[in-house]
C-alpha cells in the first residue's frame, strides 16, 4: 500500500524514539544517527541499530550515502539548538532533499523553516490542537484518528492524475466517487503547488492532468480507485 | 432572630419560678431546639442570608453591599447637608427610621448567622445526659450569651453598632458618630478586611515602628519645652505643645505654627526631621510590602468569584508551553477556563493575556474546592512538563469528584499505562502525537498537508461535527434525502449514537444512500466555516 521509503532519523530521544516506532508500523526502511549518548542508551534498550555521527562534521554526513531526489530526513534531535543546526547543515549539503523538522514552539517553526526545512512538525501546537478539539469536537478527532492514525481499513491518499486518466477534462459533479466508496477532500493544482482547492468550490471545473486528488477511502477500494484512475476508458461515469 | 434576646430575658425572671414549671419550659426549649435542627426551611433560610451578608463568593453579595452603600451615604449626605441647610423634618425622620431599621436589622441578622443557638442548646442537653447532670437555665444562658459575645465585641460588630448609636437624637455630638456609618462602608469593599490583614501581618514591625516614634516624640517634645518653653517662645504654653510640635515636624508635616526660635531649638529640628524622614520611609515600605503580598490573594479572591458565575468551566494545571497554546484555543473557541499554576513568573504572564489565573499547588484539593468542583468543573487538563506532577494532580481531582473529566499529558508509556488503571479520562502524549503525525507524512506527504491544514483551521475549510437533535429536519431521512452536495459540505462520516448520544458509538465511513439518521447521530463533515454554520443553523 504505501510506498516503502528510505528515511534518515536524525535524533532518538524522546521524539525520536515515537518517531521510530510509528515509522517502523508503517512499513519505512529507517536509519537511526545519533550524536548523544542518553540516545545510545535509549537504542540499546529498544534494540535499535544506530550510528554515531557528529553533525559539525560534512564528512561524517556525507558518508551516509543519502540519496537526495527520493530519501526522507527526520530531524528530531532533543536540543532546539542541535536540531536547528542540522536542518541548516543538511539543506546547504543536500539542496533538494525533504527534510522534516521536529519543533515544540511557533517561534522554533520559524526558525526551522528559515534554515531550511521543508515541513515542520510543531510536537505543542498539535498536542494542544489535540486536546482543544478532545473538549470541542469530540467525533472529528475520532473521525481523524480512524482515518489517519489508527491501522485500520481507512486512509487517506494522494493520486495524481496521468495525462492519459479518463479523468482528465471531466467535471467534479459529474463523478461518482461515492458510489467508489471514495470521499474526495481536495483537489491540489500543479501550478499554485501549495495551494489547497477544496472540492465543494470544485463542483464545477474540469480536472486537468498533473492535479493532485486527495481522498479517503478503505484500502481495498483505494486499490481499484487507483487502477480505475489510470484507465482510459470511464466506467463508472453517473448520468 | 430575637430568640437570644427572649432567652436573655427570660433569664432574669426564671429564678423565681417553681421547679415544675422550669422542668416543663426546658422541655419546651429543647423540643424547639430539636424542631429548629430538623427543620429545613429556616436552615435554607439562615445559610441565604449568611450567604448574603457574610460571604464574599456568593454572587449575589455584592448587590446587598451596594445597597447598604447607598444607605449609608444618603445617611452621611443629610449630615452634611445639615450643617448649613435646614432639611425638613420628614427627611429626617425618614432618616431616623428607615436607615436606623435597617441598620439594627443588619446587625441582628449579623449576630443571627454568627452560631447556632439551637445547637447550643441540644450540645449542652446532650452533654449534661451524659454526664447524669442537672442542666441549669443559668448555664445554658452563659454559654449562649459567651458564644454571642464573641460577636458583640469583634471589632466590627462594634463599629456597627456605634454607627446606629446616632439615631439618638437627645445629644447633638452623637451626629459625628454618623461617620462611622462612613467608616462601616468598608466592611462592604472587602478592603476593611484587606487592611486589618496587613495590620495583623506586620503587627510586630508596626508595633516597633510606633514605640519608636512614640519615643522620639517624647524626647523631641521635652527636649524644646526646656530649650524654649520658658516664655522664649510665646508659642508654646505648655508640654502638650510641645509634643504637638514634635509630631508635627517628625511626621514631616511641618504646620508652621509652632516654629523653634532658640538655636538649640533648630538644632533639634534638624535632627528629629532627617529621623521622621527615615521612619516614614520605613513606615511607607513596610505597609507596601504588606499590601503587595496580600494583593495575590486579593486577586485569587477576585478570580474565584469571577469564574463561580460560570456554569462550566475547564481547568488548565500547568502554563508551560502547551498550556499556553490550548489557553489561547480554549480561548479562541470560547470556551470558560481558569489556569492554575505553582510558578509565580507563568501565573503573571497568565494574567497579563487576560485569563482567570490563580497560583496555587493543584495536587492540593483544596484550590478545586473553592472552583466548585462539584457542580462547575466539567474538564481538568494537566498540562506541566512533569508527568509525576501531572499524574498527583490528575488523582488528587479523581478523588474528589470522578465524574470530571480528566485529561492527563504524559511522555512515557508506563506512566500512560498506569494512568488507565486510575480511571483517567485522556492520555495525551505529545511525542506520540508527533510521531503519527510524522509517520503519515512520510507515507502520503500531500495529503498530510491538507489534513492537517483543515484541522488547524488555517484555511477556510474546516472540518466539524454535527449532531442530529430531536425533531430536527435531518431525523429519519436517508443520506440520499439530505444530498449534501446542495450543502456544498462534504460527509465523511457519521458517528452512531450510544447511550443516547452522549458517547461516540461506531465510525462509519461514507455510509450508503439508504442509511436513515436517527437522534444522536454525528456528522462529521468538511466543507467552509459558512456552510457548516449554515447547516447547524437549520438544526
Amino acid at each position: 500500500m504505501v510506498d516503502k521509503k528510505n528515511i534518515f532519523l536524525f535524533g532518538y530521544g524522546n521524539f525520536g524514539r515515537q518517531l521510530y516506532k510509528n515509522l517502523f508500523l508503517a512499513g519505512h526502511n529507517i536509519k537511526v544517527l545519533t550524536a548523544t549518548a542518553e540516545s545510545i542508551v535509549n537504542a540499546q534498550e529498544d534494540k535499535v541499530d544506530l550510528i554515531q555521527i557528529n553533525i559539525k562534521r560534512n564528512d561524517d554526513i556525507l558518508s551516509l550515502n543519502i540519496d537526495q531526489e527520493n530519501d526522507m530526513l527526520y530531524c528530531a534531535m532533543s536540543k532546539t539548538a542541535n536540531n536547528l543546526f542540522l536542518v541548516l547543515t543538511l539543506r546547504a549539503l543536500f539542496p533538494y532533499a525533504n527534510i522534516i523538522a521536529i519543533s515544540n514552539s511557533l517561534e522554533n517553526t520559524r526558525k526551522l523553516k528559515y534554515a531550511g526545512a521543508n515541513s515542520v512538525i510543531d510536537l505543542y501546537e498539535a498536542t494542544s490542537r489535540r486536546v482543544i478539539n478532545i473538549l470541542t469536537k469530540p467525533a472529528v478527532t475520532r473521525a481523524i484518528d480512524e482515518i489517519i492514525y489508527k491501522q485500520n481499513n481507512l486512509k487517506m491518499a494522494e493520486v495524481i492524475i496521468p495525462p492519459t486518466s479518463f479523468l482528465v477534462g471531466m467535471y467534479v459533479k459529474d463523478i461518482a466517487f461515492k458510489s467508489m466508496g471514495v470521499v474526495l477532500v481536495a483537489i491540489i493544482d500543479k501550478e499554485s503547488e501549495h495551494e489547497l482547492v477544496f472540492t465543494d468550490q470544485r463542483l464545477s471545473q474540469q480536472l486537468e492532468a498533473g492535479e493532485t486528488l486527495v481522498v479517503v477511502s478503505k484500502i481495498d477500494d483505494l486499490k481499484i480507485f487507483k487502477d480505475l484512475v489510470h484507465s482510459e476508458t470511464h466506467p463508472f461515469v453517473s448520468h | 432572630m430575637s430568640l437570644p434576646v427572649k432567652k436573655k430575658v427570660i433569664t432574669f425572671f426564671k429564678k423565681k419560678i417553681d421547679e415544675n414549671t422550669l422542668k416543663q419550659k426546658k422541655h419546651f426549649f429543647l423540643s424547639f431546639a430539636y424542631f429548629i435542627e430538623s427543620f429545613r426551611a429556616y436552615r435554607r433560610i439562615k445559610s441565604f442570608v449568611y450567604n448574603l451578608i457574610e460571604n464574599d463568593q456568593y454572587p449575589y453579595k455584592k448587590y446587598f453591599d451596594f445597597f447598604m452603600i447607598i444607605v449609608i451615604l444618603t445617611s452621611v449626605t443629610l449630615l452634611v447637608i445639615d450643617v448649613k441647610h435646614h432639611i425638613p423634618v420628614w427627611i429626617d425622620e425618614l432618616d431616623l427610621y428607615v436607615v436606623t431599621s435597617i441598620l439594627i436589622l443588619e446587625y441582628l441578622a449579623r449576630m443571627w448567622v454568627y452560631s447556632d443557638v439551637h445547637k447550643i442548646v441540644i450540645d449542652e442537653y446532650e452533654e449534661s445526659r451524659f454526664f447524669d447532670k442537672r442542666l441549669s437555665f443559668f448555664h445554658l444562658f452563659w454559654k449562649i450569651f459567651q458564644n454571642k459575645w464573641g460577636y458583640i465585641s469583634s471589632f466590627s460588630a462594634i463599629i456597627d453598632l456605634i454607627a446606629i448609636l446616632p439615631s439618638y437624637r437627645g445629644i447633638r455630638i452623637l451626629r459625628v458618630l454618623i461617620l462611622f456609618r462612613a467608616f462601616k462602608m468598608l466592611r462592604y469593599t472587602k478592603s476593611l478586611n484587606g487592611f486589618i490583614y496587613v495590620l495583623k501581618n506586620k503587627k510586630f514591625e508596626l508595633m516597633t515602628l510606633l514605640t519608636l516614634v512614640a519615643f522620639f516624640i517624647f524626647i523631641a517634645g521635652i527636649m524644646l519645652y526646656v530649650f524654649e518653653g520658658d516664655n522664649k517662645n510665646p508659642n508654646i504654653h505648655n508640654l502638650f505643645d510641645a509634643f504637638y510640635w514634635a509630631l508635627i515636624t517628625i511626621s514631616t508635616v511641618g504646620y508652621g505654627d509652632i516654629a523653634p526660635v532658640t538655636p538649640e531649638g533648630r538644632v533639634e529640628t534638624m535632627v528629629i526631621v532627617i529621623i521622621g524622614i527615615g521612619l516614614i520611609a520605613f513606615g511607607t515600605s513596610l505597609i507596601v510590602a504588606s499590601f503587595n503580598e496580600r494583593m495575590s490573594v486579593l486577586r485569587e479572591e477576585k478570580v474565584i468569584v469571577n469564574v463561580s458565575r460560570k456554569k462550566s468551566l475547564i481547568v488548565i494545571c500547568g502554563y508551560g508551553l502547551l498550556g499556553r497554546l490550548v489557553a489561547k484555543g480554549l480561548q479562541k473557541e470560547g470556551l470558560e477556563f481558569i489556569v492554575l499554576d505553582k510558578d509565580e513568573n507563568l501565573v503573571s504572564q497568565a494574567f497579563n493575556s487576560g485569563y482567570n489565573t490563580i497560583c496555587t499547588d493543584a495536587s492540593q484539593g483544596e484550590i478545586f474546592v473553592k472552583l466548585g468542583i462539584e457542580k462547575r468543573i466539567s474538564h481538568v487538563l494537566c498540562l506541566t512538563s512533569d508527568d509525576i506532577q501531572n499524574a498527583f494532580i490528575a488523582i488528587n481531582v479523581k478523588s474528589l469528584n470522578e465524574k470530571v473529566h480528566v485529561t492527563v499529558r504524559c511522555s512515557d508509556e508506563e506512566i500512560a499505562q498506569k494512568m488507565e488503571f486510575a480511571h483517567i479520562d485522556q492520555v495525551i502524549m505529545p511525542e506520540e502525537i508527533a510521531g503519527m503525525m510524522s509517520a503519515v507524512y512520510a507515507g502520503e506527504p500531500v495529503a498530510f498537508e491538507v489534513l492537517l491544514s483543515i484541522i488547524e483551521e488555517k484555511e477556510k475549510t474546516q472540518i466539524d461535527e454535527i449532531t442530529i437533535t430531536r425533531g430536527s429536519f435531518l431525523e429519519h431521512k436517508t443520506i440520499g434525502d439530505v444530498n449534501f452536495d446542495s450543502y456544498r459540505l462534504i460527509l465523511l462520516g457519521i458517528f452512531t449514537s450510544k447511550d443516547n448520544g452522549k458517547t461516540l458509538g461506531e465510525f462509519l465511513f461514507n455510509p450508503s444512500d439508504d442509511y436513515y439518521l436517527h437522534v444522536g447521530d454525528r456528522l462529521v463533515c468538511i466543507g467552509y466555516s459558512a456552510a457548516i454554520a449554515n447547516l447547524k443553523k437549520r438544526m
